[in-house]
């Protein structure tokens, strides 16, 4: 018994490394494989398992879009090269703007990291450098949290993104890189993906007017600019105005191959994704946009006293209309602080 | 033999050995030396390379003293105070010198005194002799008057009445001199016997610490340098130590066995003075200049010195000796880019405080990593102030606003209808502005062109991509020129 029991822990640390190696990730790969034995051997497995259940929900970053999450199963794999594609220069903002929510996102998680944005001096050239207060505006990124790095050469932004996908005190690297050169082969995303897996931070390749090609990124999403909602008033959508940044995705190549396509839309107030649905359930979304918030608060001895799920509103929230009682509700953390010491009388 | 040009006629400005014994003389012209030797080789001079050599030499130099001087065209004051018996003595520096100077090819004449005045002197007019202190006016007393420095006009004058050697000057009483050859002759006499002190002043700034290795074997391999810096630093250490600095500024110098001497300098970005964080940085720099920097017959002496230091901050470890500061991480790795791609290789933005959208945010050097505890703010004014709506600004600016042609506007303040850029057309879908961005009238901006109103829109085209345009001028306005339309900018 305990030989089996060291056998298959033997059988376990290899199959660790060869995940490693092959850099995919271990837990993907065991609970399957560890599905159809025995039952006296389950029990070694879910002990496995429980370990690496703590470690999951640390793997992914959620962009916060259910469907796109479960395309991605769980989100984007948070220590990993991920590839963003743009399929013309003229897209740069697109791609960088997508990219941007997600380190805005990551920034949540870590607050106060900085974030380094490493670009060849052609690409600065041709698709604009990053300006700080836009970035601030739309994605909450403080200009000191800022780092570039622009290098003359493909080869020195190669060099300076792997130094740096390996530091721990970045939320996260971002190398953006113009075509398909030849120096991006497989090897150089492998090395990139390796140090980012071993760091634990995520490194967003950008990569304008690029052709898909085999690369060590287990995610490439291909991002481009979808037309913007009008900005939303009280008294309804403000005709011909563009309202917040929204995003055509489409998924190039994922760990579970599904295939789909999202319209995502940022929500700068809040840092986080909206998707936005087809015409055809567009009256399905605007229901979920609303506030669920009920006009009168419930009482807190009542039946279902279920913590209100409104959205949390950040002050400058033009887009949203929000209805006149939701406006005077207390913030979430408020309003379960005052509801819970009735609940317990 | 060298020609130089004075007063339209070429000259002979510098000659050889064999040229001299040709009865060749300094300043004969170039046409009468042709005439008597037609065989002879002339060389256009060339001040700026000789200043060139000289500098180099003045950095070879740079190995017995950190106090290394240039004189005039020709000549190089070496103080030595306090160095000679790191060589085993005056005699033996002096020789040391003559040597390595002989061997790299030069022919040089030196003299060792008390006062950069006699030595001077001895060295140009009785060659590689040690002067000891008190015995300058033995020496100078039979040189001629040239070994006092001082101008040829006064010289001549001096001449004219019979005064022809130093000695002769010092004799006489002072007042008479000084009134009759001006002051600089005495100033001169008195440097060179001592009596008033005379400062050279040292080309390069004196490191305040310096380690150096001198190598029996000579070393090519860039490897070893590293090695060396290593040994070197761990030595600085100490001296940092206990002076409670770190090194911001460090040079390393190379001396090749041939006199040539390279310099590599790096910064940090905080002070640092741990051996194998300088290794690392002279490591990237090494591996950046590993094509400018030729090893050639390998280098004999290695120096480290410590250009600039400032205050280190100790930093106190947790019980498991882990000190946990990303920024120290941060500000090592901006350091080892910047000492592998150069200053600019890492930008920081800051906010400007300026109405211009490219002039709000700059671009400086990182100099040190992003505290993570912001002191608490002053009233900012370098932050936009905190409007309800802010302006939307775009989230890639272009560093020069591309022009745009833009065919038809609907309303002639309006956003433009469709418009042309970089060769493919956009139709304009939606359009939201203008804002109207004035320029800065309190800054000298010189053109006509710069000067004018910016009227910025925010569009978006067919396929969804969000611009930010804007119309420099106005139509119909006073200026002769036609408005025209600029790329600014793009949204996500």
């Amino acid at each position: 018994m305990a030989m089996t029991a060291v056998a298959r822990e033997t059988v376990f640390a290899l199959r660790r490394q060869i995940a490693k190696i092959e850099g995919t990730l271990p837990e993907r790969l065991a609970a399957p494989a560890a599905a159809p034995l025995d039952a006296d051997v389950n029990a070694d497995v879910t002990i496995v398992r429980r370990g690496i259940a703590a470690a999951l929900p640390d793997a992914f970053l959620p962009i916060g879009v259910e469907r796109l999450d479960a395309a991605l199963s769980g989100g984007l794999p948070k220590a990993a090269l991920s590839e963003i594609h743009g399929l013309e220069t003229r897209d740069a903002g697109a791609v960088a703007g997508f990219a941007l929510s997600l380190t805005s996102l990551i920034l949540k998680q870590m607050p106060g990291l900085p974030v380094l944005w490493i670009g060849t001096s052609e690409i600065f050239r041709e698709a604009g450098f990053p300006y700080a207060r836009g970035l601030h505006a739309s994605f909450g990124i403080e200009p000191e949290q800022l780092l570039f790095s622009e290098a003359p050469r493909l080869v020195d932004a190669l060099w300076v993104a792997e130094e740096a996908a390996r530091m721990t005190a970045l939320a996260a690297v971002i190398l953006e890189i113009r075509g398909n050169p030849q120096r991006l082969d497989l090897t150089a995303t492998r090395r990139l993906h390796a140090r980012a897996q071993a760091a634990g931070r995520p490194v967003f390749l950008l990569r304008q007017a690029a052709e898909p090609e085999p690369t060590a990124a287990p995610v490439r999403l291909i991002v481009a600019s979808a037309p913007a909602v009008p900005r939303g008033t009280i008294a309804g959508p403000l005709a011909g105005s563009i309202g917040r940044p929204a995003f055509t995705l489409t998924i190039g190549k994922s760990r579970t191959a599904l295939p789909g396509q999202f319209t995502l839309e940022w929500n700068p107030d809040e840092r986080a994704f909206d998707e936005r649905w087809g015409d055809e359930r567009r009256s399905e979304g605007r229901d979920r946009t609303k506030n669920p918030v009920p006009v009168v608060s419930l009482s807190g001895g009542g039946k279902n006293p279920t913590p209100a799920s409104g959205a949390v509103l950040a002050f400058p929230a033009v887009g949203l209309p929000i209805p006149p009682a939701a406006r005077d509700q207390p913030s979430r953390p408020q309003r379960t602080a005052h509801l819970s010491p009735r609940r317990a009388g | 033999m060298i020609s130089h040009r004075d007063r339209n006629a070429q000259r002979i400005s510098a000659l050889d050995e064999r040229a001299e014994a040709l009865h060749l003389k300094r300043d004969m012209g170039i046409a009468d030396a042709r005439a008597m030797h037609p065989s002879i080789d002339i060389v256009e001079a060339d001040p700026e390379a000789d200043r060139r050599l000289l500098e180099g030499l003045a950095d070879w130099c740079d190995r017995y003293t950190p106090l290394v001087a240039l004189d005039g065209a020709d000549g190089l004051f070496l103080d030595v105070t306090g160095c000679t018996h790191l060589f085993g003595g005056e005699r033996a520096m002096l020789d040391d010198i003559l040597s390595r100077f002989f061997h790299q090819g030069f022919d040089v004449r030196a003299g060792l005194a008390a006062t950069p005045g006699a030595a001077w002197a001895a060295a140009r007019f009785c060659g590689d002799c040690i002067v000891a202190g008190g015995e300058e006016e033995a020496l100078l007393a039979p040189l001629p008057l040239a070994a006092l420095r001082i101008e040829p006009a006064t010289r001549t004058s001096l001449e004219s009445v019979g005064l022809r050697t130093a000695g002769a000057v010092m004799a006489p009483p002072r007042a008479p001199l000084a009134r009759r050859f001006g002051a600089l002759l005495l100033l001169r006499l008195d440097q060179a016997l001592g009596r008033l002190d005379e400062a050279v002043s040292p080309r390069l700034p004196v490191a305040p610490l310096s380690v150096e290795r001198h190598l029996a074997e000579p070393v090519t391999l860039t490897e070893d340098i590293e090695r060396l810096v290593g040994m070197l630093a761990a030595t600085l250490k100490t001296d940092l130590e206990r002076r409670g600095e770190g090194a911001r500024t460090l040079a390393l110098l190379l001396f090749r066995v041939d006199g040539a001497v390279s310099r590599i300098a790096i910064g940090t970005s905080r002070p640092m003075r741990e051996p194998m964080l300088i290794q690392k940085l002279f490591h990237e720099r090494l591996a950046a200049l590993e094509q400018d920097i030729d090893a050639g017959y390998g280098f004999d002496l290695v120096r480290l010195s410590v250009l600039a230091a400032a205050t280190f901050d100790m930093q106190q470890a947790d019980l498991a000796g882990e000190v946990t500061d990303d920024g120290a991480d941060i500000a090592l790795f901006a350091d080892r880019i910047r000492a592998r791609l150069g200053e600019g290789a890492v930008l920081r933005p800051v906010a400007v405080e300026s109405h211009l959208p490219e002039r709000a945010v700059a671009t400086i050097p990182f100099t040190d990593a992003p505290r993570r505890t912001t002191p608490p703010k002053k009233p900012d004014r370098l932050q936009a102030p905190k409007t309800l709506f802010p302006p939307e600004r775009p989230i890639r600016l272009f560093r020069s606003p591309e022009p745009i042609d833009v065919p038809a506007t609907e309303m002639p303040e309006g956003p433009p209808l469709n418009f042309r850029w970089r060769r493919a057309l956009y139709r304009v879908t939606r359009a939201e502005g203008p804002e109207r961005i004035a320029a800065e009238w309190w800054r000298e901006t010189g053109s006509d062109e710069a000067a004018s109103t910016r009227d910025y829109f925010r569009i978006e085209d067919a396929d969804g991509r969000r611009y930010w345009l804007y119309r420099q001028g106005l139509y119909g306005g006073n200026s002769q020129m036609p408005p025209r339309w600029f790329l600014h900018g793009v949204f996500a």
